[in-house]
């Protein structure tokens, strides 16, 4: 309903064919991170097309997950964390110093590995992201948060109960909250932390499919353990293996015929 | 031979289970005794001239009404002050200087003054705020009373706070909320049974302190609600009143008693209670 | 405007009015954090605070009494003359009492939560324990004069003084008529008062073994107590320690459960029958009465000296409790 007045490019969805010139939402070039004095990203370089899926994987530890917390400075949170090199977000560079922090996570959201409703109603989990920022009339909030609900499939099963705590949801139900939350303050990106890991086969087909339809609206990157899942969700598929970028390409050329060794084995399932 | 040596474990083992037994069954009872005594002391004074009456002289009915007022005023005005500060102190250790050093001395320090005599912070307290308005005053008993009561509130609110997993706090700020907005609106709604606890521990801990109260608070055997006077209250009077010669006096000393254990055992077991329902909760 | 209108204007500029939104909240955000700042100083400042104020006021005794307000025992309003030996002994006398007593029976009731009781009861009597810990020191103080006095008086000092006072050499320390009041009594309230304090950490620092090392014990068959002795308490004994020293911080400090039935007088006598005084019970009982000068300045360096003994007792305790919690959260 407001694609119409919107000057933002992710509001306007891009339909283009895959692997075709698609414009970089966020390019990462040369990027290393630190954890205290160990290294646990080397020279990383990828960047993630506006309005596609780019998965990451790789066994445990290989820094997929380290990756995805510079894209939102997650890191900044802990003393003794920093990061080199370029992360730039439509051109600007988030790593410069200075930059607004907040600002930042709202323009790239996260979902979390575990569901973290806040301790709070069910409402106002999502109304409250969208008071930080912006002062609306009740009546709209109650549109804005309906729609955050809807976006995330979880209308029809909270409608009746819009007052009860976050809390007494199911595991599935509470992820799609968490998502429900990101989508209402309305960042341009979205970033998942393994958002199916704690959840069972029935509820992760649901996020899954939800990450689908989210797909033309916003730049989403998630990392998964699954290569099933990367199949099925994403577009672009980057394979990481102790820090350092192996492979990032179309995901069915990577899972198709894989240039490096490493790649190979770990989707044929030799480590990992 | 083997089996003599079994027996003579087995011996050691039953004598010191005994002597385990005896020490549980030995230090119950003193709970059991004093609870008897002062409700068998003190219930026997109950009666509506305690409410409603003042302390009086000797040979003259009197009551507890201006104790029981002043205990609660100072009480009130106790907490007032130890509340925010206890938690925002709890709240820097816990949140934005998690990881400082200056944390470990705090963290330390406050240790400390959490089991400091509090005769001795009576005194300091004394020195503060007594000597240079040169009387005594409701207002610096509360100070006093705060003080041991900071402490409490500084840890509790630390360890609940710190029990709020780390997913949460990045979850706020994932949205792009504000450190302070992310501690008050969700790390502190995710802790808020666990400090409650904390401070209603705190308030049973004033609600019976005397010694601070002697050369803070001093006592005043007429009703007084202004702060800025020395005020009744209970701890002090039955520390008055039972070394009192008079058996009316001594009476009402055992019935303030078993107000003030009353009291001090309710808002523990409520703190419990508060405590224990946030754990099945989980 | 229009709803419409305000809505499409609010998404045209969103980018703008989350920077504005955002420096409204910042200033709060600053506020915020220099507030719990400067709440975290104000808590080592009330300790620094407490120390200098207390060494000011102290500080005409120190200085005209110097070493002899350590070792002498005199203690003479009217002559002002002002010696703190005989508190500073009735303090560790009276803790020491309730040491020997308090500790061995408050790990006893710790061992016996943690080994031996039957599940149903481990929480009922936990609770029970830690409300005896609740009971405000005045109740004891209370109760101490007007029912624990008259039995020591009636029953336990005659005792003692035919058995025990009939030793030569030990006698010496169960001398003298029964009173009832005196350092004895005084010190087996603080052994009752302390006593769910030791329990209370001991249970909590027994918690912290890991049950496999228990299980790998008793897996080889080992009794109960050969468990608790060659495991637990080598496992703990930092904790315990630190425990028993936190108690006795308390015990040390302790006012008003000592000031009814200690007696008060203010000298030192070989028997812990006789009558005697602490640190805390002198300041409860004189410093209402006390003339300002010398008089209130012996009883401020009193309370420096409980001060700093309880410093040190409470920061060895908090550094060995320390110690176990490394060990534990390994």
């Amino acid at each position: 309903m407001n694609e119409a007045v919107s000057p933002n490019p992710v509001q306007s969805p891009l339909h283009e064919p895959a692997g075709g010139a698609v414009a970089e939402k966020i390019a990462v070039r040369g990027l290393n991170f630190f954890y205290g004095q160990t290294r646990a990203l080397k020279d990383v370089t990828l960047s993630l097309r506006t309005g596609k899926v780019t998965s990451f994987i790789g066994p445990s530890g290989c820094g997929k997950s380290t990756l995805l917390r510079v894209l939102n400075r997650m890191y900044d949170l802990y003393p003794g964390q920093h990061a080199e090199g370029e992360v730039l977000l439509d051109g600007e560079n988030i790593l410069a110093p200075g930059l607004d922090l907040n600002l930042l996570r709202a323009r790239v959201g996260m979902v979390f590995q575990k569901p973290t409703p806040f301790p709070m109603s069910i409402y106002d989990n999502i109304a409250f992201g969208i008071r930080l920022y912006e002062k609306v009339a009740k009546s709209e909030l109650d549109g804005r948060v309906e729609s955050a609900l809807r976006r995330s499939a979880l209308w029809t099963e909270v409608k009746d109960k819009l007052n009860a705590s976050g809390l007494s949801l199911s595991g599935g139900q509470q992820q799609r909250l968490c998502i429900a939350r990101t989508v209402a303050i309305s960042p341009e990106v979205i970033l998942f932390d393994e958002p199916c890991s704690a959840l069972d086969p029935i509820a992760t087909a649901k996020i899954e499919e939800l990450i689908d339809e989210l797909t033309d609206d916003y730049t989403i990157a998630i990392v998964t353990h699954s290569m099933q899942q990367a199949a099925r969700v994403s577009q672009f598929t980057a394979f990481m293996y102790l820090g350092e970028m192996i492979e990032f390409d179309e995901t069915n050329k990577v899972f198709t015929s894989p240039r490096d060794k490493r790649t190979q084995d770990y989707i044929t399932g030799r480590f990992g | 031979m083997a089996n003599a040596l079994y027996s003579g474990r087995r011996r050691r083992n039953f004598i010191w289970t005994i002597l385990a037994y005896a020490a549980t069954a030995f230090g119950l009872s003193w709970l059991v005794v004093i609870l008897a005594t002062l409700i068998w002391n003190g219930a026997g004074g109950l009666s509506l001239d305690v409410f409603t009456k003042m302390t009086a002289p000797p040979g003259v009915v009197g009551g507890l009404l201006n104790s029981i007022v002043g205990s609660l005023i100072v009480t009130v005005m106790g907490v007032a002050i130890a509340t925010p500060l206890g938690i925002l102190a709890g709240t820097y250790l816990a949140e934005y200087g998690r990881h400082e050093r200056l944390s470990i001395v705090i963290r330390f320090v406050n240790d400390i003054l959490l089991s400091a005599p509090s005769i001795v912070v009576g005194l300091f307290v004394y020195q503060l705020c007594v000597v240079p308005f040169g009387h005594f005053s409701a207002i610096a008993g509360a100070v006093a009373l705060a003080m041991i009561a900071t402490p409490i509130i500084v840890r509790t609110t630390e360890d609940m706070l710190n029990l709020v997993p780390n997913t949460l706090r990045e979850a706020a700020s994932s949205m792009g909320m504000p450190r302070s907005l992310m501690i008050r609106q969700v790390a502190y709604r995710a802790a808020r049974s666990g400090i409650v606890t904390g401070i209603l521990l705190a308030v049973a801990r004033m609600a019976g302190e005397t010694a601070p109260l002697i050369f803070t608070e001093l006592g005043n055997s007429l009703f007084s609600a202004d702060p800025r006077g020395p005020m009744s209250s209970l701890p002090l009077i039955i520390y008055e009143f039972a070394r009192s010669p008079y058996p009316e006096q001594q009476k009402l000393a055992w019935t303030g008693a078993l107000i003030v254990t009353f009291a001090v055992l309710s808002l523990s077991i409520l703190a419990r209670v508060l405590s224990s329902s946030r754990g099945e909760a989980k | 405007m229009t709803a419409t209108a305000i809505q499409a204007a609010e998404t045209a500029s969103r980018p703008m009015d989350r920077s504005q939104a955002l420096a409204r909240l910042k200033f709060g955000d600053v506020v915020f954090r220099l507030m719990t700042q400067f709440s975290a100083l104000l808590v080592l400042v009330l300790l620094l605070g407490v120390a200098v104020s207390l060494l000011i006021g102290s500080w005409p005794a120190f200085s005209t009494f110097g070493l002899d307000f350590f070792i002498s025992d005199a203690w003479s309003p009217p002559k002002e003359h002002f010696g703190a030996a005989a508190a500073i002994y009735g303090t560790l006398v009276t803790s020491a009492i309730a040491m020997l007593i308090g500790v061995p029976v408050g790990v006893g009731v710790a061992v016996f939560l943690t080994e031996l009781c039957p599940l149903s009861l481990r929480r009922p009597i936990g609770i029970a324990i830690e409300l005896l810990a609740g009971i405000p020191s005045i109740i004891y103080g209370i109760w101490g004069v007007y029912y624990f006095k008259p039995v020591m008086q009636g029953y336990v000092q005659p005792f003692l003084i035919h058995t025990l006072g009939a030793i030569p050499g030990l006698g010496l320390l169960f001398a003298g008529p029964p009173l009832g009041y005196g350092v004895l009594t005084a010190g087996l309230v603080l052994a009752i008062m302390i006593l769910p304090f030791v329990t209370a950490i001991s249970r909590d620092v027994f918690e912290t073994v890991p049950p496999v090392l228990k299980e790998a014990a008793y897996g080889v068959g080992s009794t109960t107590f050969e468990v608790v002795g060659a495991i637990v308490i080598p496992y703990t004994r930092v904790g315990v320690i630190g425990g028993v020293m936190l108690a006795l911080g308390r015990a040390l400090g302790e006012t008003m459960a000592v000031t009814f039935v200690i007696g008060n007088a203010t000298k030192i006598s070989t028997s812990i029958l006789a009558q005697g005084t602490t640190i805390s019970a002198m300041i409860a009982n004189q410093f209402a009465d006390a003339d300002p000068g010398l008089f209130t300045s012996s009883l401020l360096a009193l309370g420096f000296i409980l001060f700093i003994i309880t410093f040190i007792v409470l920061a060895a305790a908090r550094l060995m409790l320390a110690r176990l919690e490394v060990k534990a959260g390994r």
